[in-house]
């Protein structure tokens, strides 16, 4: 039985991403401690990115060195991964749960004839393969899975794993097997990049604390106490739709069924009564808090910490008490 | 330009979720299976390019047994599609996602010619949001998931989107063909009109037996399917004054919940 996993590893800056170390920790777990974790990079500046797996203990690295990945799709990678995966005998592919890594399962899973899931919480290695445990239904349901046939391509849930850490060792960089796309699939280009709006905080989608507001806030003047916390919390920013409908922040900022969905360590919602369609978007999160001045407000039942309240006295107060542990 | 739209038909939202008697998957006893949310998106944005560029048709492909996918594939021609493909199988409802790309590939392949294919981001029942890239591997399509507002510059012959990830929003441009998951409802889909549904189920669909080709080697199969168990209900925090709850909060995510930095 083979002992390999293969993890796909994102660039964040000249490094690796937060979501590729998580994906490690799995790999690791379901290599074992005889197995062998072996990383892919690729494009232009990939031995760079290859130092990032050797620092968190990846040695051995395919590198495809050829800077027609950068401006290419994700998706586009999945031959040459799959053929990665082939050569080295990998029972698996391990990819961060991402963008990146989401676009990449379901094309590497067929080019390699394997089973796949996206979203994973947990991941074991059983005989016929790998047992994966997913949320579905927007939280409200788990689902385990034995994905069969020798072969197994999963992306990580975010923040559902700690992310791996050294000791480093030295890298060993292989050439990638030479293994091309169809000549189409490197046709979309990227021609620009648009830094996240808000460029100070944390993305929203891998955030590990999440504060958002409702309209509680009462107007967009009211929302910058949602900010404040954030900002001393060093969080992301979440909106419900009735903010973003009115136009007090952007749609990118919408949390729930129409906008993203989230699961931080730690998730805060003030002002924000739990709709449904809210809860979809964040109810799979560790922890989560609510500020409500309504206490049959659904929210709380979905919430570990309550606090029954007017927001504009509590929110402030948590602000200063966050500002003052942390010593800023 | 010819846009295929894939529709999957999922559980009513309003629907009681549950597991089945072996609690292996949702129990779909008297559940009405609908079109995907985000999938209506999807429809709604290959109307408006439609609209846009002229000569174009809209055809929609779902995978099923007929007792799933005609239901949803109506509701595509209830809203204006031009055709509808029914690829026939008797996959479970949340089946192997991988399985059921390469049974949509073959019908996708056998219906005729393809510019534009078209994804809603993930269905509401499973989540996997798999589909789309896999059916576009299966083609030998590029794909490029998590896309908002998609258009047609008829000039340059190409399509140009942004994608929107964590560390922003990307601009890209394409060349036909593509496969294209896309991100969320920034469109707000149209309601079909009475006499347009009432025509939709008149209307023919083609069908195509995609068993075979949905067969694979490897498969995913369901073990267990549960609900988690109700959370409890939130530790209501008593407090005198704003600053005492502040306190005691924070000591709870530091000492009780470990979350606290
Ligand atoms: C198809 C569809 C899709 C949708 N998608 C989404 C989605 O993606 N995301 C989303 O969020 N919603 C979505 N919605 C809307 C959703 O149903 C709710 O309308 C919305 O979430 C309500 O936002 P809210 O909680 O901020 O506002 P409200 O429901 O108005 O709640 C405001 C809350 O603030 C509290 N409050 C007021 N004043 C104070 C104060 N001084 N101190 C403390 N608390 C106070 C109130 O008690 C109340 O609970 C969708 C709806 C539909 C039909």
């Amino acid at each position: 039985m083979s002992d390999v996993v293969l993890v796909v590893g994102e660039a964040d800056g000249d490094g690796l991403a937060e979501p590729t170390r998580e994906a490690v920790t799995v790999a690791r777990r379901l290599a074992g401690s005889q197995g062998t974790v072996l990383g892919f990079v690729a494009g232009r500046g990939a031995s760079g990115r290859a130092a990032g797996f050797a620092a968190i203990g990846v040695g051995q690295v395919v590198v495809a060195d050829d800077p027609r990945w950068d401006a290419a799709p994700p998706a586009a990678l999945a031959r040459p991964v799959a053929a990665a995966a082939s050569n080295a005998g990998a029972f698996a592919v391990v990819v961060g749960g991402s963008s990146f890594g989401r676009d990449l399962v379901g094309g590497v899973a067929v080019a390699l004839g394997a089973s796949a899931a996206n979203g994973v919480t947990e991941a074991e290695r059983i005989p016929e393969g790998v047992r994966v445990r997913r949320p579905v239904f927007g939280g409200r349901a788990t689902e385990e899975r034995r994905l069969e046939g020798g072969r197994a391509v999963l992306s990580v849930r975010p923040h559902a794993f700690p992310a791996a850490e050294g000791p480093p060792t030295s890298l060993r960089p292989e050439p990638a097997p030479n293994a091309e796309p169809a000549p189409a699939q490197l046709a979309p280009a990227r021609t620009a990049v648009a830094a996240a709006s808000r460029g100070a905080g944390p993305g929203l989608a891998d955030a590990a604390i999440v504060v958002s507001g409702g309209r509680g806030l009462r107007s967009p003047e009211g929302f910058r106490l949602v900010e404040e916390l954030a900002e001393a919390l060093g969080a992301a920013v979440g909106a419900s739709r009735a903010v973003t409908d009115a136009g007090w922040r952007p749609t990118s900022m919408q949390v729930g069924q129409t906008g993203r969905t989230v699961s931080p360590q730690l998730y805060i919602a003030v002002g924000i009564s739990g709709a449904i369609q809210h809860l979809v978007g964040m109810v799979s999160s560790r922890v989560i808090v609510a500020i409500n001045s309504d206490p049959s407000a659904p929210i709380f039942r979905v919430a570990d910490y309550g606090l029954a309240g007017d927001l504009f006295e509590l929110v402030p107060a948590l602000t200063a008490e966050v500002r003052r542990v942390r010593g800023s | 330009m010819e846009i295929v739209v894939c529709v999957k038909p999922v559980p009513e939202a309003e629907s009681r979720l549950r597991a089945n008697a072996s609690g292996t998957a949702p129990d779909t006893d008297g559940v009405k299976f609908v079109l995907a949310g985000y999938d209506e998106s999807a429809v709604e944005q290959a109307l408006l390019l439609r609209q846009a560029v002229p000569g174009s048709k809209v055809h929609a492909v779902s995978l099923g047994p007929p007792s799933r996918t005609d239901e949803v594939l109506r509701a595509a021609l209830a809203l204006g599609s031009d055709s509808a493909t029914a690829a026939e199988s008797d996959a479970p409802p949340m089946a192997d996602p991988i399985a059921t790309a390469r049974g949509l590939a073959t019908a996708i392949a056998a219906r005729g010619p393809c510019d534009l294919l078209l994804f809603g981001k993930q269905a509401g029942d499973d989540e996997e949001g798999l589909v789309g890239g896999a059916t576009a591997e299966a083609l030998g399509l590029p794909f490029v998931g998590f896309v908002v507002d998609l258009r047609f510059d008829a000039a340059a012959s190409r399509l140009r989107f942004r994608r929107s990830v964590e560390r922003g929003e990307e601009s890209w441009e394409s060349p036909l063909p593509l496969a294209v998951g896309l991100q969320q409802a920034w469109n707000d889909p149209r309601t079909a009109t009475l006499p347009a549904i009432l025509r939709s189920r008149k209307a023919p669909l083609a069908r195509h037996a995609a068993g075979p080709g949905a067969a694979v080697a490897a498969a995913s199969v369901a073990e267990r399917f549960a609900l988690p168990p109700p959370r409890q209900g939130a530790k209501m925090i008593a407090y005198r004054d704003p600053q005492q709850a502040a306190s005691q909060l924070v000591r709870l995510l530091r000492e009780e919940a470990k979350v606290f930095p």
